[in-house]
C-alpha cells in the first residue's frame, strides 16, 4: 500500500526545543492507526507536522500528491458562541474547494445534509451548534470533515470529556468509517484503553519515546512496561484489551 | 426638532457611515472575543492624533505632522499589524499585550495633547466632535469605509473560518496570519478614519454594543450582522435627534440608546428562555 504520510529521521520541537528526534514511520493508505500517549507527551507535535502546520527541525515529512487532510479538532477549539447552525458548520468542510471569494451553492449544501446523514444527525442540520450534546457536536465536527471528501481523516482526542455511551458510539463510528468506506484514519488520544480496542495499529508517544506498530505487539506488558517504565498488565476481557498497571506491593512493616 | 435634525444633516450621515461600518466590523470583534483590542486601536489612534500635533508644534517633520489623521492611520495600523501578529504562543498573554497598549496609548495621548503647542481645540479633537463633521468629511469616510466593507462582504467566508475554527481552517490550506492581519488591517483603518470625528468611546460603543445586540436577538451570521447594523444605525439616529434638541452632547446620547438597545435585546431573550 503507498504511504500517505511519510517520516524521514524526523526531529520535532519549537524554537532551538527538540521535543520528540529520530521519528520514521509511515501511514499507508487504508491504516487506521491511533497516536497515543499522556497530555504533554507530544501527540499534538506529532500531529501538527502530519498536518503540515509544524516544520519538522530535522529530516523530512512527505505527503502523498493530493493528500487530503478531513480534520476534526478537539471539541472544545472551536468557539460555540458564534450563531451558527450544524449546516453552517458542516459546509465549512467545502470552503477550500468553493474557492476564495465565492459562497457555497446548492450542490454544496446537498453534500452538506449527505455527511450529516452519513454520521446519523441529518434530522439536526438547522439546529445551532452551540445547542447539540458532546456527542452530537462530535459527529457534527466529523461530518464537516466528511463533506471535504479527503483521503485521511485525522481526529484529534475525539472522545475527550464524553460519557461512556458517547465515547462507544464515536469510536463505533469511526471504525464504521474505515471499515464501511475504507478510510484512512489517524485518532490521537490520550486513552490507550479506549483506542486500543478499535485501532488496527498504535503509535506510542512518551516522554520523548516512540514506537509503533500493529495492536498486538505494541499491547503487551514487555513493550508496555518498557515504554511506561512501571510495570503494566495487559487483560483481556470479553474481547477487549484492558491495560492496568501493577499495584506496588505495600510496604512491609518491620517493627521489631 | 426636525428642524435642528436637519441644520446638522452632513453630521448625521457622517455618524451613519461610522455606525454602519463599526457594527458590521464589531460582528467579529464581538464573536472573537477582541473587544478590547478595537478599544486599544481606538487609543492607539488617538495618541497618534496627538503625537502629530505634539511634533507639528516643536517643528518636527511638518509636511508629515501637519496631517494627524495620516500620523494616527499609520499609528493606528502599526497597532493592528502587532495585534495580528501576536500568537498564542508568545510569552505575554494576548490579553496582557492589549491591555499594555491601551494603557500606554492612553496615558501617551494625554502627556503629548498636554505639550502640543498647536491653538486647536485639542480636547474635541481627541474626543470627537460629532456635530463637526462636514460633507467633505463623509465622502472620506466613504472612501476608507466602502471599500472595506466590500472587502469583508467578498471575504465574509473567509474570516468567519479562521474566526471559528482557525486550526481546521490552517489544514485546509488556509493562511490564517494573513487573513487575521487583512482583519486587524481593515479594522484599524476604519477606527483611524472614525476616531478623529467620533472620539474614543463612540468608536468603541459603535465596535462593541450593536454586535452585542445581534449577538442577543439573532441565532445565524446573518442575522446578527443585519441586526447590529440596524441598531447601530437606529441608535445613531435616536442619539442624534435626541441629543441636537435637547442641546445634549451627542456621542454619549448615542452611547445611551445603544445601551438600551442591548437592554431591550437581553430582555427579549431572557423572555424567550
Amino acid at each position: 500500500m503507498s504511504a500517505l504520510i511519510s517520516f524521514d529521521g524526523v526531529t520535532l520541537g519549537y524554537g532551538h526545543r527538540a521535543i520528540l528526534s529520530g521519528l520514521t514511520f509511515d501511514i499507508p493508505d487504508g491504516d487506521f492507526l491511533g497516536l497515543v500517549g499522556p497530555n504533554g507527551a507530544g501527540k499534538t507535535t506529532i500531529l501538527r507536522a502530519i498536518l503540515g502546520t509544524l516544520e519538522p527541525m530535522a529530516g523530512t515529512v512527505t505527503r502523498a500528491t493530493g493528500l487530503r487532510f478531513g480534520y476534526v479538532p478537539q471539541r472544545d477549539q472551536v468557539d460555540y458562541q458564534f450563531p451558527l447552525t450544524v449546516e453552517d458548520v458542516v459546509l465549512m468542510g467545502r470552503y477550500d474547494r468553493v474557492g476564495l471569494g465565492r459562497r457555497p451553492g446548492a450542490e454544496d449544501r446537498e453534500r452538506a445534509r449527505a455527511a450529516l446523514a452519513h454520521v446519523g444527525i441529518a434530522d439536526l442540520a438547522g439546529r445551532a451548534l452551540s445547542a447539540l450534546s458532546g456527542g452530537q457536536k462530535q459527529r457534527a465536527l466529523i461530518a464537516r470533515a466528511l463533506v471535504g471528501e479527503p483521503n485521511l481523516l485525522v481526529l484529534d482526542e475525539p472522545t475527550n470529556g464524553m460519557d461512556l455511551v458517547s465515547t462507544t458510539q464515536i469510536l463505533g463510528l469511526v471504525r464504521e468509517l474505515h471499515e464501511r468506506d475504507g478510510l484512512t484514519v489517524l485518532m490521537v488520544s490520550h486513552a490507550l484503553n479506549e483506542v486500543a480496542n478499535y485501532v488496527e495499529r498504535i503509535a506510542l508517544v512518551l516522554e520523548g519515546a516512540f514506537r509503533i506498530g500493529d495492536v498486538d505487539e505494541i499491547m503487551t506488558e514487555r513493550t508496555l512496561s518498557a515504554m511506561y517504565g512501571i510495570p503494566v498488565e495487559v487483560d483481556s476481557f470479553a474481547g477487549h484489551r484492558i491495560v492496568l498497571a501493577r499495584r506496588a506491593p505495600a510496604e512491609v512493616r518491620n517493627d521489631a | 426638532m426636525l428642524d435642528a435634525v436637519l441644520l446638522f444633516r452632513d453630521a448625521l450621515y457622517g455618524a451613519l457611515v461610522i455606525a454602519l461600518a463599526c457594527s458590521a466590523l464589531g460582528v467579529w470583534v464581538v464573536l472573537r472575543r477582541i473587544v478590547f483590542v478595537g478599544a486599544a486601536l481606538a487609543e492607539l489612534s488617538s495618541a497618534g492624533i496627538a503625537l502629530a500635533l505634539w511634533l507639528a508644534g516643536i517643528g518636527i517633520a511638518p509636511s508629515v505632522t501637519s496631517h494627524p489623521v495620516a500620523v494616527s492611520l499609520l499609528v493606528t495600523l502599526a497597532g493592528a499589524l502587532f495585534f495580528g501578529l501576536s500568537g498564542a504562543r508568545s510569552r505575554v498573554p494576548a490579553d496582557a499585550n492589549i491591555g499594555v497598549v491601551y494603557a500606554v496609548a492612553a496615558a501617551l495621548g494625554i502627556l503629548l495633547i498636554a505639550k502640543a503647542r498647536s491653538g486647536e481645540a485639542h480636547d474635541i479633537f481627541l474626543q470627537g466632535n460629532i456635530l463637526g463633521i462636514t460633507r467633505g468629511d463623509t465622502l472620506v469616510l466613504l472612501a476608507v469605509t466602502v471599500p472595506v466593507l466590500l472587502v469583508h462582504l467578498a471575504f465574509y467566508k473567509e474570516f468567519l473560518f479562521v474566526s471559528f475554527d482557525r486550526e481546521t481552517a490552517r489544514t485546509l490550506g488556509y493562511r490564517v496570519t494573513r487573513w487575521n492581519l487583512a482583519l486587524y488591517f481593515t479594522l484599524g483603518l476604519v477606527i483611524a478614519s472614525a476616531m478623529q470625528f467620533a472620539g474614543v468611546m463612540l468608536v468603541f460603543n459603535f465596535l462593541v454594543l450593536p454586535a452585542v445586540t445581534g449577538l442577543l436577538l439573532s441565532r445565524s451570521m446573518g442575522g446578527m450582522f443585519a441586526w447590529a447594523i440596524a441598531s447601530g444605525l437606529a441608535a445613531a439616529v435616536m442619539g442624534f435627534s435626541l441629543s441636537v434638541p435637547f442641546d445634549l452632547p451627542s456621542g454619549p446620547a448615542i452611547i445611551a440608546v445603544s445601551g438600551a438597545f442591548v437592554l431591550l435585546a437581553w430582555a427579549w431573550r431572557a423572555r424567550g428562555r
